[in-house]
């Protein structure tokens, strides 16, 4: 076969979808599968110089010179592949080829590797916008912890603290019922006609009612153990602190101590346990809540929506880093829970503990609920309670370190402010500028995504 | 020139699997080639020391501490002592390993290389970019394929993905594929001819095509382990809708694993319409495999993702038309006739599927001639001649010119692999890597190898490699050569060595020891239940 008709027959090959099906044309459906032969094929991020060639949808002049510089690589294969080199080689493997089985074709090598398919170049202000979930969350911890430091001090009241929570809670669960009902309302006006659609979109809000009531549900679970915790750390607390500041001096809950069968004089034990509340608990109590304060930032369930995730009724079943990846979004609330209780071993009184526990409950438990659907309903009001949060917190720090007067709050607001819009500048900035060393290899060996139209349950 | 190899590798019987058949068959059929094969495996429980199978396949189980599904724990070191020893033992030159999720090949391949033996590895399996633990298995593939003399993959996808991942030169990694031993996947109307031992050399007669009227029952049958990879999923969300559409066609499902639970809980949700035209079998032992594919006309495959897939081949020879998804390197298997491809999306897999229903009512496609192909296609006694020409490539025997096909120097067509694939990166190659059989062992040489592995990862590689140099010298000196037995060879069949003379003889015999020894594994597997 001389070169030409090599390459013709290459040709022929390419365009007789039935005889070679993994060169295999089709214009690419609407549900784009990367592993597509075709859809790498017309990919416009092809990786080698080589592919200009391959294209074989190009006419007129490209095609020519596509068909000569085949030509040209034929004829070179011809003289040095010597005599045995007939036929053109296929990507193959039930067919016995004339060519060695260490053979690399130039023309398919690797001609379905794809990099960055689904690269989404960021830009800036829609990442500047969505960091403000972030500085919302931030804030909120940072208004909790002024908050605390409050209380502790003895400036602010608790059950002020706890009476103003509570009402912007109480609010707050007005306007988010509100919401849920005109979703509900809205669904069910579509969805009258069309019976089909009963499963996915009853689904949709069901499992929105159902998220939050899983996460109110959590938060009442919570609460008990966290307010018993309290309670069963206070003597250790109060024996650490004999001498010290009279701390739960109302309580007379003590554990029997005598219950437990032990070689240490009860003296002795009281001792160890002062030792060990000493150590364990007054030293490393701030480092402990701020390391759980930590936990809850990190782990916060940024991207949750209000559970109308199922859009089209059409799922792609969770991917590979979505299995491994993902954290329970309990963890977080759990951590910011943990700390308080943590902390609220600090404070004098019942009331004091009662209030603080209560405002975590609504800051960490509550609070990110109605947030996120305020974002879901209305990009103004987010904004809105992100511009209020943010000055809460600024305010907040200032009062907290300066220790009173309405010039360091202002000065706070003014400086937090800066900080947190040059903060949001910035990273978006550098995050934008990480894109280049993105490096992302896909080809026809990635587990493929099974698309299921319908869940079966 | 007859080799003395080694086969290493994690998997390898008691434990049933893919890679397990596939160095168990290679090795059989490169004993009948006049080589000497040896296994090295970890101890299985209940299977340690040494072991002979059929026609003296020697097995070493290394005691070893095996962390996860059967892999050992990745000691860099540890394994040299004990692998020197059994190497001295059995004066091996070349050692092949197997698998990149095995360590213990991993190991082998590095301490081969110190001391100065000819490496080959096989990949059989797909390995993304993406995750963590993908991307921690890469990098360790590339630095014991740093300095590997040849890899072979199964499949040409399989290829292109090794070859990105280690970044290799392509034209150090052959494609060889697996094989199916045809004799143990007849079709029903076969049967007769696998009791009569002279019938697999004589050509059957043409087999009678199956008709079927337009309400006789199709069956699908699907053998694969439940596993989310295996496109479980898929399966059963298709089930329901392609026994709602075709009335007269049933299902039988083989194979256990984590996606069964859902399998049968969508069975029971619907187990009015579906329970009695869909039968699960729980899990099937290789052998029975045959008994249960030949119960069907087609074969679904809704993998999604698959080096090479030896299971629709095994299907095809059974007489299966096959419904299959293009992933990985399913699409080079079978020819077109054989085949119908689905996207790895339910509404596909169901189209293609009524597709193959109506291809079969139709009698339009003739699966009665599909064993006869597939065992021309594949057979074990090529894949062993196509693995020995890579022996002779690395060793020397073939020329550069010959094993490579190409004159060396700017022309070499495989750019190299790594995605940037400039030209100045062709001529590194050359630089560090002396073709055919000329790898030069020096260490420093293997250490410019290693090097260019990473910033930290080259350095890091690099000491462990001198680490490893040390250690053998310390070795040769502890316990040297002279002190080791060396094991006598098992005895070789005369009949291998009249079967060297002549190409044309070769095959013929190649063929009747084939059908003997097919037996004695079977029986070897019996006894092993």
């Amino acid at each position: 076969m001389t070169p030409l008709e090599a390459s013709s027959s290459l040709r022929r090959a390419i365009e007789e979808p039935d005889i070679h099906p993994q060169i295999h044309h089709r214009p690419a459906a609407s549900s784009v599968s990367h592993l597509r032969p075709d859809v790498a094929y017309h990919a416009q991020s092809a990786p080698r110089k080589v592919r200009k060639s391959g294209s074989v949808g190009s006419d007129g002049a490209d095609a020519s010179a596509a068909s000569a510089v085949r030509k040209k690589r034929a004829r070179d294969r011809g003289r040095s592949g010597s005599r045995r080199r007939k036929g053109t080689w296929k990507k193959l493997l039930w067919v016995k080829q004339d060519y060695p089985d260490n053979h690399t074709d130039e023309e398919t090598f690797l001609d379905h590797l794809q990099r960055n398919p689904r690269l989404q170049p960021y830009e800036f202000w829609p990442l500047v916008a969505d960091s403000t979930v972030i500085v919302q969350h931030v804030c909120s911890v940072v208004v909790f912890a002024c908050c605390f430091a409050g209380i502790i001090t003895g400036r602010v009241s608790p059950v002020a603290v706890v009476s103003w929570g509570s009402i912007g809670t109480v609010l707050g669960w007005v306007l988010w019922d509100f919401w849920v009902g005109q979703e509900e309302a809205a669904n069910a006006a579509e969805e009258g006609p069309a019976e089909l659609g009963d499963d996915a979109g009853t689904m949709s809000s069901s499992s929105s009612v159902s998220a939050v009531g899983a996460q109110s549900k959590e938060v009442q679970g919570l609460a008990p153990p966290s307010l018993h915790s309290a309670n069963s750390s206070a003597p250790q607390a109060n024996t650490g602190h004999a001498t010290g500041a009279a701390t739960f001096a109302n309580y007379a809950y003590y554990p029997p101590y005598g219950g437990q069968a032990s070689s240490f004089s009860p003296r002795n034990q009281q001792r160890l346990a002062t030792a060990k509340s000493a150590i364990l608990i007054y030293d490393s109590i701030w480092a402990i809540s701020v390391w759980l304060m930590c936990i809850n930032v990190f782990f916060f369930d940024y991207g949750g929506g209000v559970g109308a995730k199922l859009v089209f009724g059409l799922r792609i079943l969770n991917t590979k880093a979505n299995r491994y990846f993902r954290f329970p979004a309990s963890l977080s609330t759990n951590a910011a829970l943990m700390a308080s209780t943590v902390l609220a071993s600090r404070l004098p009184s019942t009331t004091h503990v009662f209030s603080l526990t209560l405002f975590s409950i609504e800051v960490f438990g509550l609070f990110p609920v109605f947030r996120r659907h305020l974002r879901h309903i209305s990009w103004r009001g987010h904004l809105a309670l992100t511009i209020f949060l943010v000055t809460g917190a600024g305010g907040g720090v200032g009062v907290t370190i300066s220790g009173g007067g309405w010039r360091a709050a202002i000065a706070g607001v003014v400086l937090g402010g800066l900080l947190t819009g040059l903060t949001m500048g910035v990273c978006s900035w550098w995050l934008i500028g990480l894109q280049k060393y993105k490096n992302e290899i896909h080809g026809p060996w990635d587990p493929a995504r099974p698309v299921i139209r319908r869940h079966w349950d | 020139m007859p080799y003395n190899i080694a086969m290493i590798s994690d998997f390898f019987f008691p434990q049933p699997g893919g890679v397990e058949s596939h160095i168990y068959q290679l090795s059989t059929k490169l004993i009948d080639r006049g080589h000497k094969v040896i296994v090295i495996s970890h101890a299985y429980e209940g299977r340690t020391g040494v072991r002979y199978l059929t026609n003296g396949l020697k097995v070493y189980h290394v005691p070893f501490f095996v962390i996860y599904r059967e892999t050992t724990f990745p000691t860099v070191f540890s394994f040299f002592p004990v692998f020197r020893n059994i190497i001295i033992r059995e004066n091996i030159e070349i050692v092949h390993g197997h698998a990149s999720l095995s360590s213990l090949c991993h190991e082998a391949i590095l301490h081969a290389r110190t001391m100065g033996l000819r490496t080959v590895f096989t990949d059989h399996s797909l390995f993304g970019f993406a995750d963590a633990a993908s991307i921690l298995t890469n990098k360790l593939l590339k630095f014991t394929l740093s300095d590997v003399d040849h890899v072979i993959c199964v499949s040409h996808t399989c290829k292109e993905n090794t070859v990105l991942r280690a970044s290799l030169d392509p034209l150090m990694v052959s494609v060889i594929p697996n094989a199916v031993v045809a004799e143990n996947f007849r079709p029903l109307s076969h049967t007769s001819h696998a009791l009569d031992p002279a019938a697999g050399e004589s050509r059957p007669p043409p087999p009678q095509p199956q008709h079927l009227g337009p309400h006789g029952t199709i069956t699908i049958v699907v053998i694969s382990r439940l596993f989310y990879n295996k496109g479980t999923d898929l399966l059963i969300a298709a089930i329901p809708r392609i026994l709602a559409t075709h009335p007269h066609v049933r299902f039988i499902i083989a194979g256990s694993g984590p996606k069964a639970i859902d399998l049968e809980q969508m069975l029971e949700r619907r187990s009015h319409v579906l329970q009695d035209r869909v039968e699960l079998l729980g899990p099937v032992r290789h052998e029975e495999v045959r008994d249960v594919m030949v119960r069907g006309h087609i074969y679904l495959h809704p993998s999604l993702t698959e080096a090479f897939g030896t299971v629709i081949v095994e299907a095809a020879s059974c007489g299966l038309y096959i419904v299959c998804t293009r992933v990985g390197g399913i699409p080079e298997v079978l020819p077109p006739h054989m085949t119908t491809f689905a996207a790895p999306e339910e509404d596909d897999i169901v189209r293609a599927t009524g597709e193959a229903i109506g291809k079969i009512r139709g009698n339009r496609v003739r699966t009665e001639r599909f064993h006869e192909q597939v065992r021309v296609m594949y057979s074990w006694t090529d894949v062993a001649r196509r693995t020995e020409r890579v022996y002779d490539g690395i060793s020397g025997v073939l020329s550069e010119e010959e094993f490579y096909g190409v004159e060396s120097g700017a022309d070499t067509p495989g750019a190299r692999a790594s995605v940037s694939g400039d030209d100045e990166a062709d001529a590194n190659w050359s630089a560090t890597r002396g073709r055919a059989g000329v790898q030069s062992f020096a260490l420093i040489d293997r250490l410019k190898r290693y090097y260019g592995c990473g910033i930290w990862a080259g350095k890091l590689f690099c000491l462990c490699v001198v680490v490893d140099y040390l250690l053998w010298v310390f070795l040769e000196l502890w316990a040297p050569r002279a002190g080791i037995d060396v094991a006598r060879d098992w005895p070789k069949k005369v009949k291998v060595e009249k079967e060297r003379e002549g190409e044309g003889a070769r095959r013929n015999v190649g063929g009747g020891v084939a059908v003997g020894r097919k037996r004695g594994g079977r029986h070897r597997e019996k006894d092993r239940e």
